[in-house]
């Protein structure tokens, strides 16, 4: 069986594994990094307007290697958001629209008999990208999100015992809606908990609105974004980020934080130690875009929420009151010391 | 009863147990009602408030009035208002009151007669430490801080009488800090639920945990402990706070004559701020000498102690032929209350009210029954004997045959002093040139200066002490001069009395309580007991120079010489003042004003010092020790050394508490300094670099520079300071917020910790029931199975 590029993708998924901190030429200063996102970023907010903490979190994701879910209703930008990201680091995007019949290997790729060759010929699926934008992923049948989740977490695709190493920086935008509506398969726990984090867009204020309409008269913003970084600084931004220093006192909140989660009364199933890890990296990434070397717990709590919410299960009784597993994160928030007390606990 | 009303028992019962040293103190035990009436009236008024709900100002208020309606009722001679509301009236009373108790206390030797100025002293006292107390223990539940309240009132009895208050006094206020501190502990535990053993059995509410065994064993043992530790310590500390006033004269014991102490009498009347009028005489002596009271002879480790005087005689006996001089002296009493009459010289006749005998070894007039204090007026007939030096350089000293002289020459022995004594009195022959050897050591040449003032040099004995600092007043010369005449081998003693006073006009003479004086008086074969005073006449008075007592050398000036006929009679005082005391203007005299002159020649050193002065500054200091303590804490956080981003940080989270300005422990450094930005709007920038600096050394690897942050957290303070309300002001200077979390803190963390320990016993008992619980069901299923 041999391997065979498609035409969109030039160098091709690599089935041998690479690290890519080997890659970078020289280690991106702190400034050299805040100066990549800010410009990165007002680049997206070109085309979102108005929301740009919310791409901040996004583009913080992607530089610490996660996956996002954005939960929000028709038409306030997701697609916008994953392609103006794409197009501002000059990599590939791919759309996969999830429907109840979409199958798996529309998802990894298939292997097909080539008769010229007499042999089997691996075609890429849409997963084969640098961002993957999976649009109402709830609409998918349980195997084929099963199929998306396990990429995403793999970073890998295996087909017909072959393993294809997916590309790097490699981010999955998955869209869902929080109407429920008829013919949906909500993402289980398990499945939630691989997304590093939950953002809703929302809609624009009214002047953001009104910008956004005068901007379009003429054309589509989108059409005329031009790349600020390619792949390659991507890489170097995500390696530069895990250098960041966490101090054993902001570990030690972040455990906190989470290990709060799991003892909450009104919750269910508490935050993972994935959620632990994600949520350092996150932290990391954030105090780059800031400029430093060093994480603050400020950094933590910016993303507490985006991070832990979607992972909780709330009991029932909070259900049915009304709560909301953020306003329990935020309530979390408000009660953990940012240093914790030596001898308790 | 609940937790508050049963705390605030033990706070008044541990309080009253507390009082039990002074027993030692007063005669019978008429003051010990007055007393706990007054700690439980506080107690009630205090519970009352709690009970009304009402916060611990108010309550510490309803105690105050609840004291001032006890002293008025007692002490207000209906001059209150129903008795009970204190007017002006009873204030000016109450002022009276004070000053009766202060000379009292000044005057007198325990036991004492508990009335009038020294009840209302106690009372006062007493209602003042109760209402700390119940504030300690009760309102603030601060109970280990109850244990200063308990010392304070432990220490004024202590002090005061060091020999009436023996050791074992001390089992009981020890008892009364545990007992508050355990009843505390088991109110705090006893809050937990239910209580269970090692092995998960339920303990009863009424019945003491398995473990309070070990804690009253252990109890037990430190109490016994600290008694151990008392008793081993060297007996000159054995009084907890020494008599340090006493000097050499260390003896505080009454004797069987009354309860006056000569040496507390001398010190006492000396160190008094205002000097009161004792004795008015009238006499044709043209140079009186001095007025003996007491004798002191009897010399032990611990000073001077009086003689008994067993074995007087009827005052008849005091006639005589005599071809001296015999002048007669019109003496008028005026405050003086004393078993012995002052007398001058060898007194001839004595016309004195009531039963009167003379003791004929000292020459001491003693009453039979008989006080000063009922004299008004007495006249004395004496003659004042005046051997010249010549005659005293040829005289022997008292035969070692003598009766008197195992009386007269024991001392303890200290090989310290034999040296120096020794030393001193290499060459000297005579018992005269022996005396005058010693009377040089001590002089004011020999640098030795007059001060009420003593130092501790550290030494096992006093006088050791009084020779290495050379200072002292006429107590410590005058017994340091006996003491080692009778090291030398002479018989020597000490005598206590009154000095010449001051001249009115022509024969009237006053003498003051600044008077009083000690001198010695040495035995010569022949002429008899002859007066010395070693003492420096800067510090004294009254002093008077003795002829025979010069060196031989200067000693012949005929001017100097005081002899009845030829001092001129208008200023008799002038030559030994002006002789001894060039520091002195003449205009002073040296006798005008001599209570600021004894305070001036010893650079004002000369307050008085009395043990109980410690105690009410204790008690006074207690409500500024918050902010003490709080002023350390902030000194050392800012001492460079000590100074990180950390404890500047740390401070201003403190002063940030302080203030008022709420910070939650879930804020990070940045968003706290926004906070502290906002409340003290003038020191944004300081807050903000405080906040940069901790979030650096917490967080980043290379730390944070302190530099600066001193300068910011004094920008802090004053902005914060300046910002708040006159109330929260004083709050943060007098009660600290920050003090009083950090004793929450501990006690928080302690009380989790046991709760953690007592959810996991809890944990371990309900699964053992369980267990049980199955096991017997499976038990029943089965015996249902086979019916």
């Amino acid at each position: 069986m041999t391997f065979e590029s498609s035409p969109e993708q030039p160098d091709g998924a690599m089935p041998l594994p690479s690290t890519p901190q080997a890659q970078g030429p020289a280690p991106l200063s702190p400034q050299e990094f805040k100066a990549t996102a800010e410009a990165i970023l007002t680049n997206v907010e070109w085309v979102i307007e108005g929301k740009s903490h919310t791409i901040k979190l996004a583009l913080a994701v992607m530089l610490a290697e996660g996956h996002l879910l954005l939960e929000d209703v028709p038409g306030v930008g997701k697609t916008q958001l994953a392609k103006a990201l794409a197009r501002s680091i000059d990599c590939s995007v791919r759309r996969i629209q999830f429907t109840p019949d979409l199958l798996p290997s529309d998802v990894t790729g298939v292997s097909i008999f080539d008769p010229e060759k007499r042999d089997f010929v691996f075609k890429p699926g849409a997963i084969f990208g640098n961002l993957i934008l999976g649009d109402e992923i709830n609409r998918a049948s349980p195997k084929t999100q099963a199929a998306l989740l396990e990429c995403m977490e793999e970073r890998q695709v295996t087909v017909d015992g072959n393993t294809y190493k997916l590309r790097s920086p490699f981010m999955v935008i998955a869209t869902q809606n929080p109407v429920e509506m008829e013919g949906t398969y909500p993402l289980p726990e398990a499945q939630r908990d691989r997304f590093t984090a939950r953002l809703a867009i929302g809609y624009p204020d009214i002047n953001a609105e009104l910008a956004l309409l005068d901007r379009r008269e003429e054309y589509n913003p989108l059409d005329a974004l031009r790349p600020i970084a390619d792949a390659e600084m991507v890489v170097r931004m995500i390696a530069a980020a895990r250098a960041v220093h966490l101090a054993p006192e902001l570990k030690r909140y972040v455990v906190d934080l989470v290990g709060a989660t799991r003892t909450n009364a009104q919750v269910r199933l508490g935050a993972s130690p994935r959620a632990t890890l994600q949520l350092l990296r996150c932290t990391q990434v954030l105090a780059a875009m800031d400029g430093r070397d060093f994480a603050l717990p400020d950094d933590v709590q910016q993303l507490a929420v985006p991070v832990l919410a979607h992972r909780l299960i709330p009991t029932t009784e909070t259900t049915m009151g009304g709560g909301d597993t953020k306003a329990i994160v935020s309530d979390i928030l408000r009660h953990v010391p940012v240093v914790s007390h030596p001898g308790r606990f | 009863m609940n937790g508050q009303r049963h705390a605030t028992v033990v706070a008044a019962a541990s309080l009253a147990l507390t009082l039990t040293p002074l027993i030692g103190i007063f005669e019978g035990l008429g003051w010990a009602f007055p007393v706990m009436l007054t700690i439980a009236v506080i107690a009630v008024a205090g519970s009352l408030m709690r009970a009304a709900g009402r916060g611990q100002g108010l309550q510490t208020l309803a105690m105050a009035a609840a004291l001032m309606v006890v002293l008025t009722a007692g002490f207000g001679d209906g001059t209150g208002l129903l008795f009970i509301v204190p007017l002006p009236a009873t204030f000016a009373n109450w002022g009276l009151l004070v000053q009766e108790g202060v000379q009292s206390i000044i005057a007198n030797t325990p036991p004492v007669e508990a009335t009038g100025g020294i009840m209302f002293l106690t009372i006062l006292g007493v209602g003042v430490v109760a209402i700390l107390h119940d504030m300690f223990v009760v309102g603030l539940r601060t109970p280990a801080l109850a244990g200063l309240t308990l010392l304070t009132m432990y220490l004024v009895p202590v002090s005061v009488a060091p020999e009436a208050t023996a050791w074992f006094w001390f089992i009981l206020p020890a008892v009364a800090y545990l007992w508050i501190l355990g009843d505390d502990n088991l109110r705090r535990v006893s809050s937990f639920g239910h209580r269970f053993t090692g092995t998960g059995q339920l303990v009863g509410r009424s019945f003491p945990s398995p473990l309070a065994r070990t804690a009253r064993w252990s109890a037990t043992g430190f109490v016994a402990l600290t008694l151990l530790g008392l008793t081993v310590v060297p007996a000159n500390t054995s009084g907890l706070i020494d008599n340090v006033a006493d000097g050499i004269g260390g003896g505080g014991e009454s004797y069987g004559l009354g309860d006056v102490n000569p040496w507390a009498q001398l010190s006492g009347s000396l160190t008094r701020p205002e000097e009161v009028d004792v004795l008015r005489v009238t006499t044709d002596d043209p140079n009186p000498r001095y007025l003996k009271m007491h004798v002191l002879d009897e010399l032990t480790s611990d000073g001077f102690a009086p003689n008994e005087y067993d074995g007087t005689e009827d005052l008849d006996s005091l006639d005589r032929d005599t071809n001296l001089n015999v002048y007669t002296a019109d003496i008028e009493n005026l405050v003086l209350e004393a078993p012995v009459a002052p007398v001058y010289g060898d007194p001839v006749s004595l016309d004195v009210p009531g039963d009167w005998r003379v003791d004929p070894d000292t020459g001491v007039i003693v009453g039979d029954g008989s006080d000063m204090g009922d004299v008004a007026r007495y006249e004395v007939r004496y003659t004042d004997p005046a051997p010249d030096a010549e005659t005293l350089a040829a005289a022997g000293g008292m035969d070692p045959g003598d009766d008197r002289w195992e009386a007269n020459t024991a001392h303890p022995d200290v090989p310290e002093l034999s040296a120096i004594v020794a030393a001193e009195t290499e060459g000297a022959g005579t018992v005269h040139e022996k005396v005058l050897a010693i009377q040089r050591f001590l002089s004011v040449a020999n640098g030795f200066t007059y001060s009420l003032e003593t130092e501790d040099a550290g030494n096992d004995e006093a006088i050791l002490d009084f020779l290495d600092t050379k200072q002292g007043y006429c107590q410590q010369y005058a017994a340091a001069m006996a003491w080692m005449l009778r090291e030398a081998g002479v018989a020597a003693r000490v005598v206590v009395g009154l000095s010449q006073g001051t001249r009115l006009d022509g024969s009237e003479w006053v003498l003051t309580s600044h008077d009083y004086h000690a001198w010695v008086e040495v035995y010569y074969d022949g002429p008899g007991w002859v007066t010395f005073d070693p003492t420096p006449a800067t510090g004294v008075p009254g002093s008077v120079t003795f002829p025979w007592a010069t060196e031989p050398a200067e000693g012949q000036d005929p001017v100097e010489e005081p002899s009845e006929n030829d001092v001129s009679p208008e200023d008799p005082t002038a030559a030994p003042t002006d002789d001894a005391g060039q520091t002195l203007p003449p205009e002073e005299g040296g006798t005008e004003v001599p209570g600021t002159d004894a305070s001036g020649s010893t650079g004002g050193a000369a307050l008085p010092f009395h043990p109980a002065w410690l105690s009410l500054l204790l008690l006074l200091a207690v409500p500024f020790l918050p902010a003490l303590w709080r002023g350390a804490v902030r000194k050392r956080r800012l001492k460079t050394a000590n100074l990180t981003a950390a404890t500047a940080w740390d401070e201003a989270m403190d002063l940030a508490m302080d203030y008022g300005v709420s910070i939650p422990e879930s804020y990070t450094p940045r968003q706290a300094a926004g906070v502290l930005a906002t409340a003290a709007p003038g020191a944004r920038d300081a807050a903000n670099a405080l906040g940069s600096a901790m979030a650096l050394h917490r967080y980043s690897p290379r730390g944070a520079d302190p530099g600066g942050l001193a300068d910011a957290l004094r920008d802090l303070y004053a902005e914060l300071d300046r910002q708040a309300e006159p109330r929260v002001k004083y709050r943060a200077m007098f009660w600290p917020a920050s003090l009083i979390a950090r004793f929450s803190a501990d006690r928080a963390e302690q009380s989790a910790r046991m709760a953690r320990r007592s959810a996991r016993t809890s944990d371990r008992v309900r699964s053992a029931l369980r267990r049980r619980r199955r096991s017997n069901n499976r038990d029943r299923h089965g015996v249902g199975g086979r019916a």
